[in-house]
């Protein structure tokens, strides 16, 4: 997926009065991506959408769009088209308006803004509701006049903020499958914010991942859910158990210390950076493996083995979901089969599933 | 049984007042506008529209011209607060337009007189700078007098729902607008204005009512034939005592003024359908 940077965000910093929102950003897109920002709100990812789209003003830096400067430039002539999280439809127009409206400011013929429309509710499943408000209309269709106006205009980026966060959970799944296959089938650039990571993975070819106002990592999907460049990361693509530990990195090894629930691990460095110190450790529920206590059997190399008591017990569906207390700390894990409350267990985490970090407080210094 | 004589109880002293201090002197100017010596008839009727047609076109023509202007008005300023893009105008638009709303009409009239009149403050100050001779000044104490007494006092008061309206759409319908490239006069007369037309339509038709039962205004300014149907039905009453007449003027005036009321009533049915 190596392409030439089409639009090019190059050291942007964007405030509103004293508070800085975006500082020195950089983000280059290809030609033809699907990018999600996927962040929590309030990380700047709906500000950077902003500021691409020109409804906010950076303080510095520079946009590009196919190598000519767009900073300066009013929205409309930066060839993008924005939808709206509320859709933004203007109600006293009809659908056909709305789509049309755009094309009526560029002063195209009727002939051609008809053809087009009809186009556009043929491509979105509208056809025969051309005639109505969008007051008549169920959220996803609402959904899809709001991509058809933005369409109408043959935008060469598509700039989507959190387009499906007022639908219901079950139109939210088949719209995503929806705008995605419109996009790759339109071959159109498009950048899609979210906060809803099972989003971002699906639709996107690339997910950058936001954190007070800075990129945190960016990746294709399996790269940031499985390779997280930061505790942030890692929780945010939900890796939520957290374990604090003591770590000696020694070559390519890690050695994990015995601890009140666990013997001493040794596991491969892989790469990562880390010093010898105190480190977090994060792994997902459905991740770790649960065992009986009398379960003997050898664990793979590098994985480590944890001793608790089961707290509780879920049937989320699918599998069960335990609750196992180490001590003060508490972590999920997943089975197929339940165990029950009060039992001692084990729980085996592979070493490609632990994902660990220095505790980012106090860095020791190596020995 | 008991709950519900309490309830009659409660509701009567508001219904009391309406019936003693609306319904009653209301039914009484009505009867009286078709009471002529004693007997019924529409005497007063003829006696209004031969005396005073001129006067109801007079009154209808500057009720309407001022409602158009605060109509117009009252969506630019409302417009400009609501896309302008220098904080600075905008802060200081926002701060001075209402102040005419707490000015009373009869001040607002003292104000206008001694403004416009032919050597008032306003011609003094175009021929000091050069701009008129004191030959070519004119007064402008006729009915534009009155228009421009109206539109500054009442636009304010419009400018007021409309800024309030259009503070409360969905910004987001202008940046989409933006977005595709509309100017700021389009987003205004194309995405804003429907919007906010219900409100506007309120606004406009309340001042209509307002305007129609101004007597301090007219009688400032514009004292000469022709003038308002107010300042008729206080002269018939002051003058000459003359009741029937000053009733029939005031119902033909509540019937002009009825019209708008209906357009107002008609809108906010739809509103709720």
């Amino acid at each position: 997926m190596t392409m030439q940077t089409f639009l090019e965000v190059e050291k942007i910093s964007v405030g509103y009065g004293t508070t800085t929102v975006l500082a020195d950003l950089d983000l280059g897109i290809g030609k033809g991506e699907f990018v999600a920002l996927l962040g929590s709100s309030g990380c700047g990812k709906t500000t950077l959408l902003r500021t691409i789209a020109g409804f906010a003003r950076p303080s510095a830096g520079s946009i590009q769009v196919d190598g000519r400067d767009v900073t300066q430039m009013a929205p409309d002539r930066r060839g993008m088209a924005l939808v709206f999280q509320s859709y933004a439809l203007w109600p006293h127009m009809t659908v056909a308006q709305n789509i049309g409206y755009g094309l009526k400011l560029q002063k195209r013929s009727r002939g051609d803004i008809e053809a087009k429309v009809a186009e556009m509710q043929d491509l979105l499943g509208l056809s025969g509701l051309g005639n109505r408000k969008p007051g008549q209309l169920s959220g996803g269709q609402r959904q899809r006049v709001a991509l058809g106006r933005a369409l109408a205009i043959d935008p060469e980026i598509l700039l989507l903020d959190e387009p499906l966060s007022n639908l219901d959970a079950r139109i939210r799944l088949t719209v995503r499958h929806e705008i995605r296959s419109l996009q790759q089938r339109l071959g159109i650039t498009a950048i899609h914010v979210t906060h809803d990571r099972e989003e971002a993975m699906v639709m996107a070819d690339r997910i950058v991942i936001m954190n007070a106002g800075r990129i945190e990592q960016q990746g294709s999907p399996e790269a940031v859910y499985n390779k997280p460049a930061s505790p942030f990361v890692a929780a945010f693509m939900g890796a939520e158990n957290l374990l604090s530990m003591q770590a000696r990195v020694t070559g390519e090894q890690i050695e994990l210390h015995e601890g009140a629930f666990n013997s001493s691990t040794v596991t491969a460095r892989s790469g990562r950076k880390l010093l010898s110190g105190p480190v977090e450790l994060r792994f997902r529920a459905e991740a770790a493996r649960l065992v009986s206590n009398n379960d003997t059997a050898a664990r793979e190399p590098g994985a480590l083995e944890l001793r608790g008591q089961v707290a509780s017990v879920s049937y989320p569906g699918g599998h069960w979901r335990h609750a196992v207390r180490l001590g003060t700390d508490e972590i999920l894990v997943d089975s197929i089969t339940p165990f029950a409350q009060g039992e001692t267990v084990k729980v085996r985490i592979p070493a490609q599933s632990l994902f660990i970090f220095n505790t980012p407080e106090a860095p020791a210094p190596a020995h | 049984m008991q709950k519900r004589l309490l309830a009659i109880l409660l509701v009567l002293p508001a219904l009391i007042m309406i019936v003693l201090f609306f319904i009653v002197p209301l039914f009484a100017s009505v009867v009286g506008a078709f009471e002529v010596g004693g007997t019924m008839g529409l005497g007063n009727f003829t006696k209004s529209f031969e005396l005073y047609s001129s006067d109801m076109i007079f009154t209808l023509v500057i009720v309407t011209v001022s409602t158009v202007l605060i109509g117009l008005f009252s969506v630019s300023i409302g417009g400009y607060l609501t896309l302008g893009e220098n904080p600075r105008a905008m802060a200081a638009l926002r701060w001075l337009y209402r102040w005419p709303m707490f000015i009373p009409f009869i001040v607002v009239g003292q104000v206008m007189r001694t403004f416009l009149a032919k050597n008032g403050l306003m011609n003094n100050i175009l021929v000091s700078l050069g701009l008129l001779t004191p030959l070519q000044t004119v007064g402008f104490l006729d009915w534009r007098g009155i228009v421009i007494a109206f539109v500054w006092k009442q636009t304010p008061f419009v400018t007021l729902l409309v800024a309030g309206a259009m503070a409360s759409l969905d910004r987001s319908t202008i940046e989409a607008a933006r977005n595709l490239g509309a100017s700021r006069l389009r987003i205004l007369i194309e995405i804003v204005l429907p919007q906010i037309a219900a409100t506007l339509m309120v606004g406009l038709i309340l001042s209509f009512v307002t305007m129609m039962s101004v007597l301090s205004v007219p009688l400032m300014i514009n004292a000469q034939s022709p003038t308002m149907l107010t300042a008729d039905i206080a002269f018939r009453i002051n003058a000459h005592g003359d009741y029937g007449v000053a009733n029939a003027l005031g119902l033909i005036s509540l019937l002009l003024t009825a019209g708008a009321a209906l357009i107002y009533l008609r809108q906010s049915v739809k509103e709720r359908s």
